[in-house]
């Protein structure tokens, strides 16, 4: 049953991670960016190619891995800015439609865009660049040591975000601007460059997500966004959407509750989905401000 | 002196109406899906168009969802998973005629109607659109899963495969497969289904549709969609609106999952993956949100352009390129290539007063050149 | 409306009647015999579907050389299926349209057993080279023959090896696909009518996390997956790495370099065995084949479903010459009772268009992550 906890935490970083920037944008610019799962998967893409377009890099190891992770992030939040910039913000007075239908679009043109470029079949990232093998026991189950390294990271970047947003002036803009945006503008926000910054930080979130999944799993394809963008949607949700910390909670309970309904049918996938989506259902339904919410749900 | 050359005409040209010449389209258009056949029977037409019409179908009842009503539905494949399945165990677990199937599958997408809508459409609209999804997917793996005996012992529904021998139309003994004999020429049965298909979505799809766009309901629809709080105001239930309008686009999405099962025969969970869902949608925005002509030239395209290209190297990319043609018509014309509130995509005024202007100057320019002769 | 409107619509449909005629051109000269493949080219499959097509290819081009069938020259036409069953059935009415006399196509049974019916009705017989679900053989038509060894005869193998390992705590795995449910399914029968203890469990190929079912792997001594490729590499990795130590066997889905690939070297040339129908390199022959498909192909080595396409269509083509036509009925008898010696083996039918004698073998993960021959277990 630990081996339970620890598969079901682990997958709920993840999660949390990706949840984190859907919940940031969401509580700036109440935008559910459909797309957002899609640049998770184009930060593991654009790290890959890095990390096999320069040759002698593996003899450069860890720090090369950790380069191309920071690089990363950079090259994923600029297409976040990049995306906002040409597609959401001359939407932005637009009714709610049009922005969702665009996020839609968006998603797309991500999906088959890197298809196009990166192929349709499933990529292995590159032996060295992967997380080594090596547990260390606990209770009755054992964690590897890459899962706890992934976790150290993942914990380091939400704790960053945390203090981020509550301690800088950028944060106090954002948080402002999610209260009251024409406020904002009055006291002399400046409500462009904040939304562009909100996006660059979740989108580079989300891309660190991406390389750190390569450098655990070893495998990305060009839709795994779809799913997981979903799933970490429903974790938000579950959390609190808008709400930081939502994110992070609702991130770690959606992994608990999948890794442990897996458990309960002995290892069989099938009903895993239905189950995470029906919670999202339930939770939106009854309780749609989550289980940390604090912000209220408007109708349309 | 000049001559009346110049001054035009007081009468307009009937082709400047618009509307007269959306009639003579419209006519136009079904004139050709009928005579079609006669034309060109191939077995490859006859599947295109008729999938093409099967998305027509498809098109309009998400038309009333989120192009009337402006509830952005993402899982509406689900309807059409629900509807196909029904039909397929009520015909090989009851042995009935389909026909017979239809009040079924109607009443089965009511049902799921009230579910899925019944708590969300509360909700905001961005919430709406991914519960939608959540309930497509949701739909999907459990038709992945189903696996049902028929009361004989046999498989009946078989999980990932889904269903097979599903039986074609029949109306008292006759059954499409036969075929049919008029004067001498033999109809085969994808034709037949074919007209059937075309008829039905025509008449229940097309002109159906619009009949309810509008009626009161049609308008009901518009005020909650432009200003939900107002149309609170006017008295409207806006929450008994939009519940109707998804429940119609559920029936609607149910009997084109029939018609789609009767065409193939068989019914599998591929079939109902998020990208179908999505299609749909990408048909009725690029086409014309709220719009009738222009949600069927949307379904029409969105069905023929990746059947007709199938074969050229770039059709692989067609999803990349649907995608940019969403955005770009968001950003640029949200309101689709045929907008609900314009009767043609063009103003045939607009035109002919340019032609005229053209002309005028045209005269103008020879006037002052013959005045400039004779003054030599 | 007045009359003058009326000339004007009918003129507007005369012209789009012409524009549809020009869409659907004639087909080219009736003096070839053309091929029907319909195979995904696009998605996830599509580089299988080029592998068939160039197998196809290969012997189109031995045939024509040596004069062609009955006398004409073969062409082959190909039409994207992207294994979904709507879109295959749009590929085989295009087929259809073109007229193909014979249908070469199929490789995701779930994509392919719709077609049967359009294929039949249009009097076109159908060999299959890689599909090979059960379900394929169990319709009403007899038009159909698979080459590739049906997924029964491959769970048959499968349980053989398990027992021949003495391995006693059985485990199947399958991804919820038509093809991987079917072999998953008869895998347990054979397992249940032998008395051993066998479990059977999902998993979702699009997730990338397996903890969930390598838990499960972990309470038995072997297991067998029946998936795809791509799911098969982070299974068998993920279980790997929590220590499990038991057999690995894998499906034909799965026989590709990714799944070795994404276990990694040396693990993977170690542990992992599959299930497959013979590959060139497996048979006698198999040096000659390759050099000439390099040749003609720009030096890569012949992927999966090569040689079982090439097969499928020098087969058919003996068919059509001892039949002496490509009429379905004529060609449909020959196969029923035709001995073929292709590159997969000797080649002959069931009453059901089933392939006698299981062309199957155990194969195992090399150093270069391709599969080789293990065992053919013929002893």
């Amino acid at each position: 049953m630990t081996q339970v906890l620890i598969d079901g935490l682990f997958l709920g970083c993840v999660y949390a991670l990706i949840a984190l920037g859907y919940s940031m944008v969401y509580g700036i610019i109440k935008l559910l960016n459909f797309a957002h799962g899609d640049i998770f998967m184009f930060g593991a893409m654009i790290a890959f190619t890095m990390l096999t377009a320069v040759p002698g890099l593996q003899s450069a190891g860890i720090v090369a891995v950790f380069g191309v992770l920071i690089l990363s992030m950079f090259l994923t939040g600029g297409t976040g800015v990049l995306i906002e910039a040409v597609a959401y913000k001359p939407l932005r007075s637009a009714p709610r439609l049009s922005l969702l239908i665009t996020a839609v679009g968006m998603s797309f043109v991500l999906e088959y865009g890197v298809k196009q470029f990166w192929g349709s079949k499933s990529i292995t990232w590159p032996q060295w660049a992967q997380m080594g093998a090596g547990s260390i026991p606990i209770f009755d189950g054992t964690i590897t040591i890459s899962r706890l390294v992934l976790m150290a990271v993942s914990i380091a970047l939400m704790v960053g975000l945390g203090f981020y947003i509550n301690g800088t002036r950028q944060g106090r803009a954002m948080r402002a601007i999610a209260l009251d945006q024409r406020a904002s503008t009055l006291m002399g926000v400046d409500v462009n460059r904040t939304i562009s910054l909100v996006f660059f930080i979740g989108s580079a979130l989300a891309g660190a997500a991406g390389v750190m999944f390569g450098m655990y799993y070893g495998a990305i394809g060009f839709m795994m966004g779809f799913l997981l963008g979903l799933k970490a949607f429903t974790a938000a949700v579950i959390g609190g959407i808008g709400n930081m910390y939502g994110a992070m909670l609702g991130g770690l309970t959606l992994g608990l509750i999948e890794r442990t309904t897996v458990y309960f049918c002995n290892g069989d996938d099938s009903w895993k989905d239905v189950v995470s989506f029906g919670l999202l259902i339930l939770f939106l339904t009854l309780r749609p401000t989550g289980i940390l919410g604090d912000r209220v749900v408007e109708r349309m | 002196m000049a001559s009346a050359t110049i001054a035009p005409a007081l009468k307009q040209p009937a082709w400047t109406n618009d509307r007269n010449v959306l009639r003579v389209l419209a006519i136009v258009f079904v004139v050709f899906v009928y005579v079609l056949p006669l034309i060109d029977d191939s077995t490859k037409t006859m599947d295109f168009m008729t999938k093409a019409m099967i998305y027509v179908f498809l098109g309009m009842g998400l038309n009333v969802v989120v192009g009337y009503a402006g509830l952005l539905d993402l899982g509406y494949i689900a309807f059409y998973a629900i509807g196909a399945y029904t039909c397929g165990i009520l015909t090989q677990a009851f042995h009935i005629p389909q026909w017979a199937a239809v009040p079924g599958v109607v009443v089965a997408c009511i049902i799921a109607g009230i579910i899925i809508g019944g708590p969300t459409l509360r909700l905001r609209s961005d919430y709406l659109a991914i519960v939608t999804l959540g309930f497509g997917e949701i739909i999907r793996v459990t038709a992945r899963n189903l696996t049902i005996d028929a009361p004989d012992g046999s498989p009946m529904v078989r999980g990932p495969s889904g269903m097979a021998n599903i039986e074609q139309w029949s109306f008292g003994g006759w059954s499409f497969t036969d075929g049919l004999n008029i004067g001498g020429m033999f109809i085969r049965e994808q034709v037949i289904f074919y007209y059937f298909v075309t008829t039905i979505a025509l008449v229940l799809g097309v002109f159906g549709i619009s009949r309810l766009a509008n009626g009161r309901l049609g308008r009901a629809w518009k005020a909650v969609r432009d200003d939900e709080d107002a149309a609170e105001a006017m008295g409207i239930n806006t929450y008994t609106t939009k519940i109707t309008a998804y429940i119609i686009g559920a029936v609607w999405a149910g009997l084109a999952g029939q018609l789609s099962a009767t065409q193939q025969l068989s019914i599998a969970p591929t079939s109902f993956e998020f990208l179908f869902s999505a299609l749909i949608l990408m048909a009725v925005v690029i086409g014309g949100m709220g719009s009738t002509p222009g949600v069927v030239l949307g379904a029409m395209f969105v069905s023929l352009v990746p059947n007709l290209l199938r074969n050229y190297e770039w059709a692989e990319n067609r999803y990349l390129y649907f995608g940019i043609l969403l955005v770009v018509v968001m950003l640029f014309r949200p309101k689709g290539f045929w907008p609900a509130t314009d009767i043609l995509p063009w103003s045939s005024e607009k035109i002919h007063k340019w032609l005229t202007a053209r002309k005028a100057a045209k005269a103008g320019k020879d006037l002052i050149a013959t005045e400039e002769d004779t003054y030599e | 409306m007045t009359n003058s409107w009326t000339k004007k619509a009918l003129a507007l449909c005369a012209a789009m009647a012409a524009a549809t005629l020009s869409l659907t051109a004639c087909g080219g000269s009736s003096d070839t015999l053309k091929i029907g493949m319909a195979i995904p080219t696009s998605g996830e499959n599509a580089m299988y579907g080029e592998y068939m097509i160039k197998g196809a290819q290969l012997a189109v081009d031995e045939i024509n050389a040596a004069g062609g069938l009955l006398g004409k020259q073969l062409e082959i036409k190909t039409s994207d299926s992207a294994c979904e069953a709507g879109q295959a059935t749009s590929a085989a009415n295009d087929l259809v349209t073109e007229e193909i006399v014979v249908s070469m196509g199929g490789y995701c049974s779930g994509a392919t057993l719709p077609t049967i019916d359009i294929f039949s009705k249009a009097n076109i017989p159908m060999i299959i080279p890689a599909a090979n679900s059960n379900s394929l053989v169990e319709t009403p038509r007899d038009n159909v023959f698979l080459v590739n060894g049906v997924g029964s005869d491959q769970a048959k193998m499968g349980y053989d090896w398990t027992q021949k390992n003495g391995y006693k705590s059985l485990l199947v795995i399958d991804d919820k696909t038509d093809y991987s449910v079917g072999v998953s399914t008869y895998y347990q029968q054979f397992a249940k009518e032998a008395g051993a203890t066998i479990d059977s469990i999902s998993l979702n190929p699009k997730e990338k996390d397996f903890s969930g079912q390598v838990a499960e792997i972990l309470k038995h001594d072997s297991f067998y997956f029946t998936g795809y490729a791509e799911a098969a590499g982070l299974l068998i990795k993920q279980s790997l790495e929590a220590g499990y130590s038991g057999g690995i066997l894998v499906a034909d889905g799965s026989v590709d370099v990714l799944t070795g690939s994404t276990v990694g070297q040396p693990k993977a040339s170690e542990v992992i065995y599959g299930t497959f129908s013979v590959t060139p390199d497996m048979i006698d022959d198999g040096g000659a084949f390759i050099s000439t498909y390099k040749a003609k192909f720009g030096n890569e080595e012949p992927g999966p479903y090569v040689i079982q396409t090439y097969d499928s269509v020098k087969l058919w083509a003996q068919a059509v010459t001892e039949a002496g036509s490509v009429e379905m009925d004529a060609v449909d008898a020959v196969l029923h009772k035709i001995e073929y010696d292709g590159l997969t083996g000797p080649i002959s039918f069931n009453a059901d268009g089933s392939r006698k004698k299981s062309p199957f073998v155990i194969v195992k993960v090399s150093e270069d992550n391709t599969f080789k021959l293990f065992d053919d277990m013929a002893s």
